[in-house]
Formats: C-alpha cells, structure tokens, sequence
C-alpha cells in the first residue's frame, strides 16, 4: 500500500519537525539537545522510516537560520548516518544492539556537522564535532530504552507495513 | 514555541514577495555559494549592500531579520572570538602566550561575523518572503529532472507538502498531550536531562498513536479520492516565470562578476 507509506512517513517527518519546535527551543548552533533525535530510532525498528526521518530533518532545516547550510549538511549527516546503520546490521535482530550501532554511525558521521562550520567560518572542527556528537550520545543514547519501551506500545513496525 | 516560529511566512505584496518561488530559491543557493568568493573589505562591503538592498525591497521590519540571528548568536560570537584570538598575521597589539590580537586576526572576525550575518539574513528572506507549499512547489519544479533518473519527485514533493501541512497541526496536538499530562502530574523540561527526557515517554506514545492514526485515516481519504500517485497530476497553483525573474538572475549574474573582478 505506497499511499499509506507514503503519508506514514510524510506524518512523521511532522512529527520530527513539531516536536524540535514545541519540546527542544535549543535546537540551532553548536551544542544541541534536539530532542527529536530520538526520531533516528525509529529507523531501527523499520528502515521504511529512514525517508521520514530525511524528510523532517528536510523541513526543520528549512527554517533554520543558516537555510541551505543546514539543509544540505544536515540531511548528508542524518541520510548516511542510518543508511550505514541499516547495511551494518543486515543480519542483526536484536534492536537494543541495532540502537547503539545507530548511535555509533550517528557520533561518528557528526564530522559532517563540524565541517560544514569549519567549512563555512573557519569554526574550530575538533571542538564542534566534540559538542554535536555529544548532543547525539546524549539524547540518543537515553533514547534507546525510551524508543524500545514506546515501541512496544506502539509497534512501529505494524504501522508502516500495515498489518 | 514563540521563539521558533514555525514557517516564518509574512504576507505581503512586495517586489521580492510577488517574484517566483523558483527565482528566490536559486538566488539564495547562488547567495550561499558565492559568498564564498568574498575575501577583501571591498567584496564583503559590496555583499552587504547587496543585502541589505534586498531585505529593504522586502519591506519587512529589519527586526525580523534580526530576530533570525538571535539564535545563532552564541555560535556566531564564539566563532569570532577564536578567529581574533587565534590568528597571526599582520600588526600584532597584545600576546600572551599562544593568544594574540592581530590586526589580520581582527580583520578575519569581522569578516566571519559578517559571511555569518549575510547568509542569516538570505536565508531569513527567503522564508519569510515566500510561503512553504510554494518553495514545495519550487523544490518539486526544480527536481524534475531527477525523475529521468529514476527519482520518486512527485512523491517527495508531495510528502514535503503533507508534512508542511501537518506541522502546525501536530505542534498543537504535542502542546495539548503535554498540558494534559502536566495537569496529571508530569514534569517538563525539570531536573536533569535523564529526567527530563523520562518525562517524554509520556508524551511520546500518545502523540505516535494519535498521528499514526491521522496517517492512516489520511491515506485512506487520498485512495477513496482516487490518489494514484504524481503522474499525470494537474497542479491548482501554478508557476509563472516573469520578467523581474528574469532580473534577478541578471543581477545575480552582474553581482557574481563584480565579486571576481574585486576580490584579491
């Protein structure tokens, strides 16, 4: 059913963006506690929720200050983040091991972040890196249980396939 | 919630507010990449001009602008900061240790703090000139080349407008779930950050059901409706490129000249 897949991800790329704007106020900048990160969870209960997630990170940076900056290095960062993940655990089932794996790629691929203000204004790479994969170690990280005990409330999965 | 207003959109019938979405969008990624080629006072000054020309013609109050620097604004200072106190270079007026103020060092700040205040200010222009389902639009019109390759555009586009669409909606719908668990007791945005995220659990499964259920419902309508996906679909707003289009991508052009021949 693409329609349902279709609009599934369109609801929760809303989601993603309403819950940066109303729940976390310190989302731009050098140091975030976005605490819409845990949305990057839901990749690892159903990769059908990777183009949301893209397509939330699309719409919130739209509207940040830095606009094009934000939309292109934001979306390389959370797109390759989780696609890495996905192909990394394949053959995975256990979800807590899949969520730290997730976590990882997120951490790591944070250079992107750092770049993009090293590129840009000559910011100081190592320093940003350190504080925006801070931010994802954080959030992410308390995520983990929070995201795992809501799925089994919610059951994401059932959602996007539609049983 | 007032801080971040969401889609910064102000209605208006100016100049830059009647040009093509597609227009606005090209000429602030243009913006973007040839800040880039600013290196001296002369190109930054004619870059400013430039842009503060422009936030005139929107006629938006200037503290609308500055309103979309005031979140960037510990980034932008901390970044300067290290520029002067980090660079050699020129006349030096104080040294202590590895820390120094430089004349090149001074000059450099000036001019991050300016490329950070010039690409704010195009950025804030174009949201708040131009309404999002109309840079959906533009962003559909402008991918449409991808779909030779394969590219799901129709269905992107069409996702970017349900999302748009949905934002404000669900932003009322997680201030709603969060004043009724606040008045059974639950504690936002208090104690520290492993209580403060415990108190999302909350607010997370609720919010996931109600809008899942939106989706579901919402699909459902589209395919009752007889959605079948991008092809062949006819448009109700419609893009019309006109000659002030034109004239900026002109002037984009002349700007881009000037720059080069200019800089150092």
């Amino acid at each position: 059913m693409k329609t349902k897949y279709l609009v599934t991800n369109a609801i929760v790329a809303a989601l993603y963006v309403a819950v940066t704007v109303v729940v976390a106020p310190i989302s731009y900048g050098a140091v975030q506690f976005r605490l819409s990160e845990v949305f990057n969870h839901l990749a690892v209960f159903n990769k059908k929720y990777i183009i949301g997630i893209g397509t939330g990170v699309f719409v919130a940076n739209l509207f940040s200050p830095l606009g094009w900056y934000d939309i292109v290095f934001g979306l390389a960062h959370s797109l390759i983040s989780l696609i890495a993940m996905t192909l990394l655990t394949r053959h995975v089932k256990n979800e807590w091991i899949k969520m730290a794996v997730n976590i990882s790629m997120f951490v790591f691929f944070s250079f992107i972040i750092a770049w993009e203000l090293k590129l840009a204004f000559d910011a100081p790479f190592w320093l940003n890196y350190g504080f925006v994969a801070l931010g994802e170690l954080v959030v992410m990280g308390i995520g983990m249980p929070i995201m795992k005990y809501v799925n089994d409330k919610v059951h994401f999965t059932q959602y996007m396939e539609g049983k | 919630m007032d801080k971040l207003i969401f889609g910064r959109y102000i209605p208006g019938t100016s100049w830059i507010h009647r040009l093509d979405p597609r227009a606005k969008l090209l000429a602030t990624m243009f913006f973007i990449i040839i800040i880039f080629l600013a290196n001296n006072w002369q190109t930054y000054l004619l870059l400013l001009l430039f842009t503060l020309l422009a936030v005139k013609l929107t006629d938006i109050k200037f503290s609308f602008f500055i309103n979309g620097v005031k979140p960037m604004i510990w980034l932008i200072l901390f970044t300067v900061v290290l520029q002067v106190l980090f660079t050699s270079g020129g006349e030096t007026y104080f040294q202590w240790g590895p820390i120094m103020v430089t004349s090149q060092g001074l000059l450099n700040g000036v001019f991050i703090f300016c490329r950070f205040v010039l690409i704010i200010f195009m950025s804030t222009l174009l949201t708040l000139t131009t309404m999002p389902l109309s840079l959906t639009d533009a962003i559909e019109y402008l991918l449409r080349p991808l779909t030779k390759l394969k590219v799901p555009v129709y269905e992107i586009a069409l996702m970017l407008s349900i999302a748009l669409r949905f934002v404000p909606t669900l932003m009322d719908e997680t201030e709603k779930i969060m004043n009724a668990q606040r008045a059974r007791g639950v504690d936002f945005g208090e104690g520290n950050i492993f209580q403060q995220m415990k108190a999302i659990v909350p607010l997370l499964i609720p919010l996931f059901v109600s809008s899942f259920n939106r989706a579901e419902e919402l699909a459902t309508a589209m395919e009752a409706r007889g959605y079948q996906g991008g092809e062949g679909r006819t448009k109700y707003r419609q893009l019309h490129w006109q000659t002030s289009d034109t004239i900026v991508m002109l002037t984009f052009a002349v700007l881009t000249g000037a720059l080069i021949f200019l800089r150092n």
